[in-house]
């Protein structure tokens, strides 16, 4: 806008000014109910950071609202959203995904497992012999998933579908430890932190990054925002953006207990 | 202008560093130097500054290898995998464990209980970042010390004579995915030691620490901008290229930030030519798994660094796979041998090619396939060493690319080569694995990220998975060879006697005539051999000696009780059926003649 304002010169600087003033919206498409991530009320961790990113660009914020869970799950939703441009904005997605372009990371975290304190168990990694004995629950199509198939774990474990179900929320693979109808749960640590205060009994601890079978196994994973791979003037603006409010993003994390996992170097790029 | 003026800093920074380090420093250098040519002792990881691994030794020769026995053992206490190496210093013998890195001291006159033991403070973060078992290469020996790093980046200097800790000093942290699985290198009054962490994109080094007070020297990493590589963009030389790097040689072949999660990690083994007084070593794997996230040639990951020990400036570098997509990590040894008259640096890459350089300024002289089912390449320029791949074996996000020779494991790993001067040639401990290879991009699922690589290794013949072979690294020609069942991750021994040692990972530790490949000796070991051997005399006898404990990436499924078939997935099902033949175990077995 300011690069376009310049070109067209002195003689509309009025006009320009007033653009700026009703600067375009900033258009996120966002789930209306998969809390923690974000929902119609905006309570979210997706939201306030939206509400920051609206707030800093001094723009206002304008949701289009759709699941992310629907038919054809998160795919279909950036069919149907971003790439449709009914939105130019998603919050939440793997740093170096193909499928839009990604900003540059704002957080990494990691898959964990998840089990009683008082049992105690022994397990430091997916190779911990302690997990050939107990029940193990795991969201389907994830790397535990895989991690668990190149060690024949797979047939005696139980698949959860948190992310494919509209309103299952993430709270119910920690029910499933708390009621012993699994002995340890693989999870995406955000999705399930914000529920923890709830199950106080319950252990998290990382499940780290390896190839002792072979082949690579990545656990962990920066996250940033999306926007149309064409949209590199947003992309730099969000790329500023990050930069200059790291503390206040890892507040907003903090506040919905997404654990932070250092990166190598102990940096985030 | 900023990055130039820092620059020029620097270079004064270093010069004086290296000025006020260089007196009494060159003392202990001669005298580890001096030690090394003893072959009644096995002084450095290596056997010598040029990691040769032969010995003069010949008491136990061709003729009456037939004779040879156990002579006696040692549990090492650990039941992981053992690869590296103890060293003999006088009367004493020296080793290290796998993690949780037990150090003991054994009297070569009273081999009846250890001299003295250190157990260093377990670090419960180190095994679950560590990549491929819990392996340590061994402990170097200079000037009364004993030193070496453990698993989580505590390096450590004892009295050779008490075991007491003289400094403690720190190289990595498992908290950000490093650890420390090398041995170190002692030059001067300098200990070298690299890091380990591919998996979690750790940028690598390679420390300089202070011998007598544990200090940090110097460090230089292996991408990212001039001064923290230590490179002289006028003065390093670009070995591919034969002309100097030029200024951000390596920040040009990035996108963006990357190379702060660049990898080239530092895990191998390194060497030294005090006359050029040049170090050398290899660097890892670059950062990412997926290539196409990471376009460019991503240097320097998959090089060999020439460094001077005292200031770490390169002065030389030559990288041999650009823009990896196998997982063909540069950090085998650098073999140090002077063949046809020239000063030469011998280097058995991962990627299957045989590199001979002139260590003295890179250049590539000879490369050569040392295993010829290699595919990854069309061809390796002659000259610059720059590879042509074969488009059909790049590994690419989404597409199941299958047949790739070698497989992630390499032709070689870690397991050293040696080098008789007497036959000139190459005695190599190998692998023979392909691989198909299926990379996955990075998506969402709603709440969930995922991404995948699978590998399936296989045989690259029928049943053989491993090959011990004699090399002749200028022309490319194997002498002679044999096959093995499993992959050959021991390390290479040669000897004056006409004979070359090595272990398979089922267990048996062999004697082979260094001229036609028979196996004159063989003993089935308590555990599969990942271990290096080494010789030593002791009151006018001949031993050898080895560790026994099978593991490390090879056999990693047993190292982790991880015995079931899964589909011939990985390094797991490759190996499933090696616990038929062998077992857990850690234990030194020493050899000498009846």
């Amino acid at each position: 806008m300011i690069r376009y304002c310049l070109a067209v010169g002195l003689a509309v600087l009025t006009l320009c000014a007033s653009a700026f003033a009703t600067e375009k919206p900033l258009r996120v498409c966002a789930d209306p109910d998969y809390m923690p991530f974000s929902n119609r009320a905006g309570d979210g961790f997706e939201n306030k950071i939206a509400e920051l990113v609206a707030k800093s660009l001094g723009r206002k914020l304008e949701y289009t609202w759709h699941s992310y869970r629907g038919h054809g799950g998160f795919g279909e939703f950036l069919a149907q959203t971003l790439d449709a441009k009914k939105c130019d904005l998603v919050i939440n997605m793997p740093y170096g995904s193909q499928e839009e372009l990604t900003t540059n990371p704002y957080y990494a975290s990691s898959y964990v497992f998840v089990f009683k304190k008082k049992k105690g168990y022994d397990i430091e990694s997916m190779d911990s012999p302690v997990l050939r004995k107990l029940k193990i629950g795991f969201e389907r199509e994830t790397p535990p998933a895989d991690g668990l198939k190149i060690r024949d774990m797979l047939f005696d474990a139980i698949a959860f579908h948190v992310g494919d179900e509209k309103g299952e929320s993430p709270a119910v693979m920690l029910q499933a430890v708390e009621d012993g109808k699994v002995d340890v749960m693989i999870t995406w640590e955000p999705a399930i932190g914000y529920f923890i205060k709830n199950y106080p009994g319950l252990e998290v601890a990382r499940v780290p990054n390896e190839r002792a079978t072979g082949s690579p196994e990545q656990y962990m994973f920066s996250m940033s925002m999306a926007v149309r791979k064409n949209d590199t003037a947003l992309q730099q603006e969000l790329n500023k953006f990050i930069a200059q409010h790291k503390s206040d993003i890892k507040a907003i994390l903090d506040s919905y207990n997404v654990r932070l996992y250092p990166v190598a170097g102990g940096e985030i790029l | 202008m900023g990055a130039e003026t820092k620059h020029r800093w620097w270079v004064v920074a270093a010069l004086l560093v290296g000025l006020m380090a260089t007196p009494p420093l060159a003392q202990a250098n001669e005298q580890l130097e001096q030690m090394s040519k003893d072959p009644n002792q096995w002084v450095m990881p290596g056997g010598d500054y040029g990691v040769t691994r032969f010995s003069e030794l010949k008491q136990i020769n061709t003729n009456n290898v037939k004779n040879l026995e156990v002579a006696w053992t040692m549990s090492t206490g650990v039941l992981r995998g053992h690869e590296g190496q103890p060293l003999v210093i006088g009367n004493m013998m020296y080793l290290v464990t796998p993690y949780p890195n037990n150090v003991y001291a054994i009297d070569l006159n009273n081999i009846g209980k250890f001299a003295w033991r250190f157990l260093p403070p377990k670090d419960p973060n180190a095994p679950p970042v560590a990549c491929c078992d819990v392996v340590k290469r061994g402990l170097a020996y200079a000037d009364g010390k004993i030193v070496f790093a453990t698993l989580g980046g505590k390096v450590y200097a004892l009295d050779a004579k008490t075991g007491k800790v003289e400094w403690e000093a720190t190289n990595a942290d498992p908290l950000k995915g490093e650890t420390v699985t090398a041995a170190p290198l002692i030059v001067k009054d300098k200990v070298l030691i690299g890091v380990s962490g591919g998996e979690y994109g750790v940028l690598g080094y390679m420390s300089a620490f202070d011998l007598n007070t544990g200090k940090l020297v110097w460090r230089a990493y292996s991408a990212g901008p001039d001064e923290g590589m230590l490179f002289n963009p006028e003065k390093t030389i670009n070995g591919n290229l034969q002309k100097p790097v030029g200024k951000d040689s390596s920040l040009k072949t990035w996108k963006g930030d990357q190379w702060k999660l660049g990898g080239g990690d530092t895990w191998g083994w390194y060497s030294y030519d005090p006359k050029l007084n040049l170090v050398y070593y290899g660097s890892g794997n670059p950062g990412t798994w997926n290539p196409s996230q990471r376009p460019g040639d991503n240097k320097w990951s998959m090089s060999i660094f020439a460094r001077n020990p005292d200031t770490g400036e390169a002065a030389w570098v030559f990288q041999m796979t650009p823009h990896d997509g196998w997982d063909y990590d540069g950090v085998n040894e650098m073999i140090l041998a002077d063949l046809d008259g020239k000063p030469c640096l011998v280097h058995f890459d991962r990627n299957g090619y045989c590199y001979v350089l002139d260590r003295r300024n890179g250049k590539l002289i000879a490369v050569h396939k040392y295993d010829p089912t290699v595919n990854w390449a069309e061809s390796i320029n002659p000259k610059t060493g720059i590879p042509t791949v074969n488009p059909a074996k790049m590994t690419k996000a989404g597409v199941n690319v299958k047949d790739i020779c070698p497989a992630s494991e390499g032709d070689k790993d870690e397991q050293p080569v040696s080098f008789d001067p007497v036959t000139k040639l190459f005695y190599a401990p190998l692998n023979h694995i392909c691989m198909d290879y299926q990379a996955f991009d990075v998506k969402y699922k709603a709440g969930f990220p995922y991404v995948g690589a699978i590998v399936n290794m296989k045989p690259a013949s029928p049943g053989v998975r491993g090959r011990f072979i004699a090399f002749d690294a200028m022309t490319g020609q194997t002498k002679w060879e044999i096959q093995d069942s499993f992959q050959d991750w021991g390390g290479a021994l040669t000897t004056a006697g006409g004979l070359a040692f090595y272990g398979t990972l089922d267990g048996w530790f062999r004697a082979v005539d260094v001229h036609t490949g028979k196996i004159l000796y063989q003993f089935k070991c308590p555990s599969g051999i990942i271990g290096n051997p080494i010789t030593y005399m002791h009151d006018g006898k001949q031993y050898v000696a080895v560790l026994s404990g099978v593991g490390g990436w090879a056999a990693i499924g047993m190292a982790m009780d991880l015995t079931k078939p899964t589909e011939g997935l990985g390094a797991v099902g490759l190996t499933a059926d090696l616990s038929d033949r062998t077992n857990l175990g850690g234990t030194l077995m020493v050899f000498a003649l009846k």
